[in-house]
């Protein structure tokens, strides 16, 4: 998968964009990508957070029960990182599916 | 209720195998929900409007308006296939993810945020929540 931390760009002075949302190097400016957060939570049945994360984001089976079990296990998962928007929608999609979901930029 | 509530056909269908007793269970669900979707003062209303990016003060307008609108698109069409013998893919995601929310805003509402909170609840909302989770186990084995 691509993130915005894969995609160099030269720096330019002037173009670059708050200091929250950038971090530069020497010679190449890259966005820290915004990641997907599951919660686990007592009640949700292990199955649909199964169903969910494959309906969502089309991934296979494994890798969706692997996602679900680090969230029961570890409390929370990235269940997808990339560009701000993408994440708000992914997360908004998560939610309405019935799952605590939140956004966060990676550190 | 039959021991399968929900059994995927051969043609792709999925049967809906609840009596009238769990109809009229999945009936006050789907209500519950349209009625927390409406009401801006629902003991729901905090679990339906969770942030969705918590370092920011606010939330993108448009991001909680999709999420708005998902949901009530979701329950519309839960609540007009309630007495459905058979549910086509969207209509089943679409009581999946109405009984989850309920699920979800149920065990919220009553402070049960971890396995010992959940231990300690009182008898009928436990029977409430078993009811829907069973719901939601046979749903997602087909899906």
């Amino acid at each position: 998968m691509r993130t915005p931390s894969d995609v160099r760009v030269s720096s330019v002075e002037g173009d670059r964009g708050s200091e929250s949302d950038l971090s530069t190097g020497s010679d190449v400016l890259t966005e820290r990508p915004w990641n997907v957060i599951v919660w686990n939570d007592p009640v949700t049945p292990m199955t649909v957070v199964v169903v969910v994360f494959r309906k969502i984001f089309g991934y296979p089976n494994n890798k969706c029960t692997q996602l679900m079990l680090q969230v029961h296990h570890e409390g929370r998962a990235v269940v997808w990182s990339g560009q701000r928007p993408r994440a708000e929608s992914y997360c908004v999609k998560l939610q309405a599916a019935g799952l605590q979901a939140t956004v966060e930029q990676d550190t | 209720m039959a021991a399968k509530l929900f059994v995927r056909k051969r043609d792709g269908r999925i049967e809906v195998r609840l009596n009238e007793a769990g109809r009229a269970a999945v009936r006050e669900i789907f209500g519950h929900v349209v009625a927390a979707e409406r009401d801006p003062d629902h003991e729901w209303r905090t679990s339906l409007n969770a942030p969705i990016t918590p370092s920011r003060d606010d939330d993108d307008p448009l991001a909680t308006l999709a999420r708005q609108s998902e949901i009530a698109t979701n329950v519309e069409l839960a609540v007009m296939t309630l007495n459905e013998s058979q549910l086509n893919e969207n209509e089943a995601w679409a009581w999946l993810a109405t009984i989850q929310i309920a699920l979800r805003s149920t065990a919220l509402a009553h402070g049960f945020l971890d396995d010992d909170t959940l231990a300690a609840g009182d008898a009928d909302v436990l029977n409430e929540i078993h009811l829907m989770q069973q719901l939601l186990f046979d749903l997602a084995a087909c899906l």
